[in-house]
This record gives C-alpha cells, structure tokens and sequence, in this order.
C-alpha cells in the first residue's frame, strides 16, 4: 500500500494534542511521535508548528507545564492536562465526532 | 479566563529572560531527540541532525509563532510600534507639529478650566469634617446667636464674625487692615487651632473682657517679621492697645472673609455686642455627628420664633436659611463655572474633529506604506494598531504641550477673577489635574484615532486612492466622515459663538446702564476715624469740614464726601415713617437706604437734581434737620405726593417730632450694582448727623490734575490733621464700576475666547477639507480650466462642497444653540437666551469665515495651469 501522509485540517491539531496529553504528561517531542505513531503515519504533523500551539493551549490554561527529566534522562519540558483541558477535550471530542459522522453520512449516502 | 490570560501575559513579560531561555532549551530538546532517533536508525551525526532540522522548519519562525502564542510579542510589538511611530513622527515635523498644536489648544483650554472647577468645586474644604458645616444665608447679631445656639440641639457649635477695617499705628504709615471681630466660638466651628499660642477663651469673651488679639500668618510675617516670641507683645490698633495671643497656621483662612487681625467683639466693638438688632455677623454651624440639615434648619426656625415673638421691633422678620458651607461659598459661582467648563468642551471636540481629520490625510499620504507592509504579511488588527498607538501617541504629546497652555491659562485666569473668586490666589494643578489631562489625551488618541482607521476599513481610504488615481467620474468622491467632522465642527463652533454672542449682547447692554452718576476723572479714597479721639459728633464735623476745605483749596479740584459709596457693596438700612401716614406695625416701617453727605457732592458725581434744592452751608448742627430722597423714594413712598416739603422721621426715633423735612429730589443711582434693582434712599448732611458711630468717609475728588500726585497731597493734609488716620481702598470711580462688573466680564472673556478659538480650529478643519480636495483633483481642474471654464465656474467647483456643509452645520448648530443656551439664562441681562438678532448674526459670522476659508484654496485652484496639471499624469 503506497504510503501518502496527509495534512492535518485547520484546528485538529489541539484536539489532538489534548488527546494525547490526557493519558500522561508527556514533552513536545513525544507528542510528536506519538501522533504519529498511533495514527499510522498517516497524519503528518509539521513538527514546528507543534509549539506554538503547545504555548497557545498554555496561555489559555488548558495544559500546564513543568520541567523534569526525560526517558534518555534529559531536562525537558512535560505538558499536562488541566482540569480545564480535561472539560475542553470532551467537549471537542464529542463536537469531532458529531461533525465527522454528519460528514460521512453525507459522503455515504449522498 | 481572561485574568488568566492577563496573568499568564504578565509573567511573560517579567520572566522575559527567563522564558527565552526555556523556549531555547525546549526546542533544542525536541531538536536533539528528534537527531538521536535517526542516529540509532543507523544515520550520521551531522546527517540526523540536518534531517531533524529540515523537518522543524524554519527556528526563528517557530520562535516567533511561540512568543505570539505566549502573548510576550503584545508588549514587546508595542514597544517596535512606539519606535515606529516616533521615527515617522519625527519625519514629518509639520503634520507631527499641527497635530500637538491643534490638541495642546484644546486641551489646555479644557485643564485650565478644569483646574479652576476642581479647586473651587471638587476640593473639599480646608477644614476637618467639612461635611458637618454649615452657614446662614442671612446675617445675624451676636445675641441671636447666642440665644439660637442655647435652644437648639442639632449644633456642636457655632462662631460668628464681622469684618471691619481697624488701624494699624506704631509701624511707619498708618494701615487699614481687615479685623475680624469673632465670637469666640468661631475657630472650634471651623474646627482649627492656631500655630502660635492660643485661641480667644470662652471667659475672655465676655462684656469687659482683655483686649486680646490672635495674627494672621501674613499678618505676622510682614508686620512683625515673624518674630517667635511675639506672644504677649502689644500692638496699636484704632488706638487701643492689643497684647497678642496667638498666630493663625499660614494656610488657615475665614470661609469667605479677608482677615489680618482676629479680636473678640466685645473687645473690637463692645457698643455693637449687646445690640441684639445690629444683625452684622457672618455665622458658621457645625453639626453634631448624624444630624441632619433637615432637623438644624426646623430647629432654628422654631428659635426664630421664640425671638421673633420676644423681641418683635428687631426680630420680626427673622427666616434663618442654612445652608451646607460650600454650597453657600460656591453656589454663585457654580452655574458660571460649569457653562463654561461645558463651552471648553467643545473646543475639545472641534480639536478633536481636525486632529481626525489630519490623521486621515496622513493615512491617504502613507497608503502606499502601509499597502508595502500589508503585502509583506502585517496584519489588518497589527497596522490598525501602529496607526492607534502613533495617534495615541500625538494625543499624549498634545496633552504635555497642553499643560503648558493650561499654566499660561490659569495664571491669565488668576489675573482676571471675578470678587466671588477672590480667595482664590493659586490654582494648583494636583494629581486630578494630571489624571484628567492623562485621560483625556488618551481617550482623544484612541477616540479620535480610531475613527480613521475604523473608516479606513470602510473604504474611504480605498476611494481616496482611486481618487489618487484619476479613474473615477469627475467629483463623485466624497469622504463621508471628513464631510461629518467637518459639519460637525461648524455646529459646534456655532453653538458656542451663540453662547458668546448672547453674553457680549449682555455685557454691552449692562455696561450701557447709566449708573446715575459720571465716573469719569472721580478718585475716590477711604478714611475712619478712630472712635478714641473722635468719640463726639461736632469734633468729627469739624475733621469733615477742614479736611473738605483743605482739599478744596488745590487747583483744579472739586472734593466732597459720602458715607457709603455707590457700588462699594456698602449702606446703612434704616426703617422710616413718613407723616401723615399711618404708622405701620412695629418692624415692619419702610427700609431705605441712608447716605450720609458733605460738600457739593451731587456737583462732584454729577448726580442731577431732579426737584428742590441741594444742601446749603446752612444745613447744619441745631439747625432743622433736611433731607435729599431718590425718585426711587419718591415713587415708593410718596406716590402722588408733592416730595418736597413732606416730612420724615427714623421708626421709633428719640425724638418723634423731630421731623427731616424733604428738600429735594435726586437721580437714581445704581447703589448695588448695574444689574441690581435701585432701592429707596435718602441722603442726609453730616453735619446733621445724629450717629457718633458713623465715623466712616469716602473722599470723591474730581480733578483734572494726575490722580497719583493728587493722591500724595491729600494724604499730607490727612496726615497733618491727624498722622494716624490710614488712607485706603484709593480707587477711580471708572476702575469701581469695572469692578462690579468684574464677573460678566470674566464669563464674556473666557467663553468669548473659547468661541474665536472654536471658530479658529473650525475654519482651520473647513480649509483643511478643501485644500485637501484641490491637491487631489488638481488634474480633474486643469482639464476643466483647459476646457475653458471661467474663473467663476472653478471657484463654484472648489467651493460648493464646503459652503454647503458649512450651512448644513450652521443649521444644526442653530438648532442645538436654541437647545443650549436655555442654560446659560442665568449669566445673561436683560438678553433672552434666543435673541434672533444674535443668532442671526454669530450665523452670518460664521458663514462668511466658512466661505473665506473655502475661498483661499479655491483661489489656489484658479492658478492650477492645465499644461502642467496635464503633464504631471
């Protein structure tokens, strides 16, 4: 099977970042592979643009961050959910799901 | 969430080193993971990490994008915008100095103004508690006081005091100086104590009392080289000896009195303390803590009564009114001040509306930059933002320039105070001024700044490009909000010339009262005797008359004498009966004004006589006693009757039969003031005089001689009939009558000066507009003027436009004018707030400046050569 990645659309990329983070803290790295690697590389994350919205989620109090060691035994910044984060993912999660059903509904039966 | 967010900005900027580094550390974390991977994946060193690299994209981006995110760059864009602007400020030195020029007018004029209503009408008063105090509206006697005091319950206390003029001996010339006479309660009222030694007791304020006497601190200062042991020192004053008790802090001042000396008035004044009918204090009351106006004003009303009822022929008509003290202190002034606080504005607004306009001229210039900076990735909210910070900027500026006008303002408004402001010797610019010129520069800046940058994005800008461009149909281009400032601009400026105009009108017709008397080439001086040496009738006669003479004997001058001068704010009041009327019930007789005079002085005023004759020489002491009425008198109290030869009398006199009999009949003169009702008075000679207390003069001299030179001779003459006799309130009749117009003149010139100002910034923004319009369309008119148009037909195109807005804005400045100047009724004489002919008139005005200030860049319009406008396509 020809391996094509695809560009994640406009505002997916928090969801996910949440996503990942509620299972446990984890540094911007390790968010990076970890989307990748659960998604089968199929999304392809443009690992610059990982930061920022990292900072973004940041400043609106949905993840907080700590600094600590990391598996190679390495000072690295952790992200972590917040409780506020926590509320917003389900809320986001629940409006994906809605959307993407909405849509492949459409394209079935359309 | 959003405290969170202003937080979370905060410790961004504070941690500013900090949070860089961690960012640096973070990426390169994420940079070298991403390379130790690809190594155990079997690459090189310097391979993997230029992989890890090229996967990141560009560091300085992410960077960047990070701090956008964190909200750092907030603080730190607005920083590169302050630097930005001030460069292109400094740039365009001409559009950066009409820009600050235009705000400093307005803003100054509005911190002046708004340091004088903050220092009279926000300060609290210098005294502790201020709340709790209160005056009376009318004058009172020390004993009413007293007994008002004993029957009430509301009052912690209560002081009175009268001013009154007392020489000063034994320090070079003799010197009028203001004592106040006090009762003793007086500084516990005010609630302050003095800085040196003591206050008046309570045992000392009594009938036989020591003569005491506590300084002011100017007083001290200057008269006493404020000397620290001057406690128990003695000094002469309306020779009697005073030892010296006290000395008054150097900020303390009476409510509303002048004062250098501070002696009870037992000892001042022992005849006038028992006198329960000589109502002549000024009364202060502070309240108990929790009560109320309300329950102090019924509670006096009910003393009124009792003393109304206890003594009927002096109390009869009592009506005490309180009221807060700085309602009583301010009160006048207040309406004055507040219409022309209102009228300052809108000068405001008009700066405002040009400072607006500029900056869209300005944006027109810049498009070219500011498309360059958009298509190079700014966005809309980052230039409406540099353009917001480089107008809030020029606001700032124009408010530090503004306080300079507002200094010049203020000390010019110190030089023309009107008496109710007397007290007011500094206008301080205090932290709420600062704060008040700090808001409303920046409220100006994003106001004002914002709304071209709002109708940027509306498309003014866009059409004022194509206009640049020379693609759109001749004149279809208008700027909606550059035609709204300006109509605006000129409603405004009407409103206030109407409110100017009204007032002028006012002021012409009050200076045109004819006051009753001829003020020019009049000096007038004051003297008092001093009771000591001149305790009988006949020895102050006898001053009188040699003093006259002397005066007389220079050439060139013609000298007489009145006891209370006209438009000095001065009388005596007496009741009166008249024969053969019935007699009125007791307290209730007639009140008229007593003049007392000497020498030929209705010649010297040139004061006609209506009927009868003038005092003659043979009008004196043991002689039947005459009197001069008013036709004022006449037609209140004689009505009908033939005045001269009617006979009058004090109410309840000495001596009933003892008739004045009426010899003549003189012109009205404006006693209290142009705009004042004329009351009832008659004039009776001094040398009939039956009260010994009546000691006070004013010399009016007219001479043709230099009033400086006159003044020094008779001083010399004074001085050599008695060398402790001071000379004061030394002043021309024409200076006095200005005087009392003192306050119509401060309001005609101050909102007069704010209306030119207004109609200055309006014509400014008018011809602004138009020339505006001429640069851009220099073409469009070249082509017209080749195509033969007249010199009539190019002005017509130029000029349309403004003339037409400048009478839409006349319209609705007449329109809010009718609304506004309802307002201002109280400041007018004699002048309805819609007068037609001023209205009419101050629109004319300001037509003809609309069409000049369209006229000048139309005529530049007429020297456009087509050839060369063609060329310049």
């Amino acid at each position: 099977m020809p391996s094509r990645s695809i560009d994640l659309p406009q505002g997916t990329l928090d969801l996910l970042i949440l996503r990942t983070l509620s299972l446990e803290p984890l540094h911007g790295w390790a968010v990076s592979e970890r989307i990748q690697q659960i998604s089968s590389d199929v999304l392809r994350v443009q690992q610059g643009s990982l930061y920022p919205a990292l900072h973004r989620l940041e400043r609106r109090g949905l993840i907080k961050a700590r600094w600590g060691t990391s598996e190679n035994n390495r000072k690295a910044k952790f992200y972590e959910l917040t409780k506020a984060g926590r509320r917003e993912l389900e809320i986001e999660q629940d409006a994906w799901q809605k959307l993407t059903a909405a849509v492949s509904q459409i394209l079935e039966t359309a | 969430m959003f405290l969170h967010d202003l937080l979370f900005r905060l410790r961004s900027v504070m941690r500013h080193p900090a949070a860089e580094n961690e960012l640096e550390d973070e990426l390169r974390f994420h940079l070298e993971r991403q390379a130790d991977k690809y190594v155990k994946a079997g690459m090189s060193e310097a391979e993997a990490l230029r992989r890890a690299r090229l996967e990141f994209g560009g560091l300085d981006q992410v960077k960047n994008e990070c701090r956008e995110a964190r909200g750092v760059s907030f603080v730190e864009s607005l920083a590169q915008d302050l630097h930005y602007s001030a460069r292109t400020l400094l740039h365009s030195p001409a559009f950066t100095a009409c820009a600050v020029l235009t705000l400093a007018l307005g803003i100054g004029a509005n911190t002046a103004i708004f340091s004088v209503v903050n220092t009279v009408l926000l300060n609290p008063l210098p005294y502790p508690n201020p709340q709790e105090l209160l005056a009376a509206r009318q004058n009172e006697s020390l004993a009413n006081l007293k007994d008002v005091q004993s029957q009430t319950y509301s009052f912690a206390s209560s002081g009175g005091v009268n001013i009154s003029p007392m020489d000063f001996t034994g320090n070079g010339e003799p010197l009028r100086v203001h004592a106040a006479w006090v009762d003793g309660g007086l500084l516990a009222t005010l609630g302050v104590q003095p800085m040196l030694g003591r206050w008046i007791s309570a045992d000392e304020d009594v009938k036989g009392g020591p003569q005491n006497v506590v300084l002011s601190y100017p007083f001290w200062r200057d008269f006493l080289a404020a000397d620290p042991h001057v406690l128990g020192r003695a000094i002469r004053l309306s020779d009697k000896t005073y030892t010296v008790i006290g000395v008054m802090p150097r900020n303390f001042a009476l409510p509303r009195e002048l004062a250098d000396v501070f002696v009870s008035l037992w000892a001042g004044y022992p005849e006038a303390a028992p006198e329960r009918g000589v109502h002549f204090m000024h009364t202060y009351w502070r309240l108990k803590p929790g009560a109320t106006l309300a329950q102090a004003q019924s509670e006096i009303a009910e003393a009124d009564h009792r003393l109304a009822e206890a003594f009927p022929d002096t109390e009869r008509e009592r009506g005490t009114m309180l009221m807060p003290l700085q309602e009583w202190l301010v009160g006048n002034v207040r309406p004055a001040l507040l219409i022309l606080f209102g009228a300052v504005g809108l000068v405001l607004l008009i700066a405002c509306a040009n400072f607006a306009m500029l900056l869209m001229a300005r944006a027109v210039a810049r498009q070219r930059e500011l498309t360059i900076r958009a298509s190079l990735g700014a966005r809309n909210s980052r230039l409406i933002r540099q353009r917001l910070t480089e107008s809030t900027l020029l606001a700032l500026l124009g408010g530090v320039a503004g306080l300079i006008v507002a200094k010049a303002g203020t000390t010019l408004l110190l030089a023309l105070k009107p008496e109710e402001l007397r007290l007011l010797d500094v206008i301080p610019m205090d932290a709420r001024v600062f704060l008040f010129v700090f808001a409303i520069s920046l409220l100006t800046g994003l106001l004002f700044g914002l709304l071209p940058a709002w109708s940027a994005s509306r498309g003014d800008i866009a059409e004022a490009l194509r206009e640049n461009a020379r693609t759109t149909a001749t004149g279809v281009s208008r700027s909606p909000l550059r035609s709204f400032l300006v109509t605006a601009e000129l409603a405004l400026a009407l409103i206030l010339l109407a409110g100017a105009g009204l007032l002028i009108k006012g002021f012409l017709r009050l200076r045109s009262v004819d006051p009753g008397f001829n003020p020019a080439n009049v000096i007038t001086m004051y003297l008092q005797l001093p009771g000591t040496r001149y305790p009988k009738i006949p020895m102050q006669t006898n001053f009188r008359r040699e003093l006259l003479a002397r005066i007389n004997a220079f050439p060139g001058v013609e000298a007489a004498m009145i006891s209370d001068l006209p438009l000095a704010g001065n009388f005596v009041g007496h009741r009166l009966v008249v024969e053969g009327q019935p007699t009125p019930a007791m307290g209730s007789e007639p009140l008229v004004q007593v003049l007392s005079v000497m020498g030929d002085y209705y010649g010297v005023m040139q004061i006609p006589i209506r009927a009868g004759r003038d005092f003659s020489e043979m009008d004196r002491a043991g002689q039947p006693r005459v009197a001069m009425v008013n036709e004022m008198f006449v037609r209140q109290l004689l009505p009908g009757h033939n005045p001269i030869g009617s006979r009058i009398n004090w109410a309840r006199a000495d001596d009933p039969n003892d008739w004045m009999t009426i010899i003549g009949v003189t012109a009205d003169v404006k006693h209290s003031g142009l705009n004042q009702p004329v009351d009832p008075a008659i004039y009776t000679p001094f040398s009939q005089n039956d009260e010994a207390w009546r000691k006070f003069m004013t010399l009016v001299i007219r001479t043709r001689v230099p009033a400086a030179a006159l003044v020094e001779d008779v001083k010399k003459q004074v001085w050599s009939m008695d060398g402790q006799i001071p000379l004061s309130s030394i002043q021309s009749m024409d200076d006095l009558l200005a005087v009392s117009v003192a306050q119509e003149r401060f309001n005609v010139l101050l909102l007069g000066s704010f209306a030119v100002l207004a109609v200055a910034l309006a014509g400014v923004g008018i011809y602004g507009m138009v020339a505006y319009r001429v640069n851009q369309r220099t073409h469009e008119i070249g082509v017209y003027i080749a195509l033969g148009a007249q010199h009539r037909d190019v002005l017509r195109l130029v000029m349309k436009d403004g003339v037409k807005l400048g009478l839409v804005g006349i319209v609705l400045g007449l329109a809010g004018a009718l609304a506004l100047t309802r307002l201002m009724v109280s400041l007018l004489f004699e002048v309805k707030p819609t007068d037609p002919a001023t209205l009419i008139a101050v629109a004319l005005l300001l037509e003809a400046v609309a069409i000049l200030a369209c006229y000048i860049p139309a005529r530049q319009a007429l020297r456009i050569d087509p050839m060369t406008a063609l060329r310049r396509e």
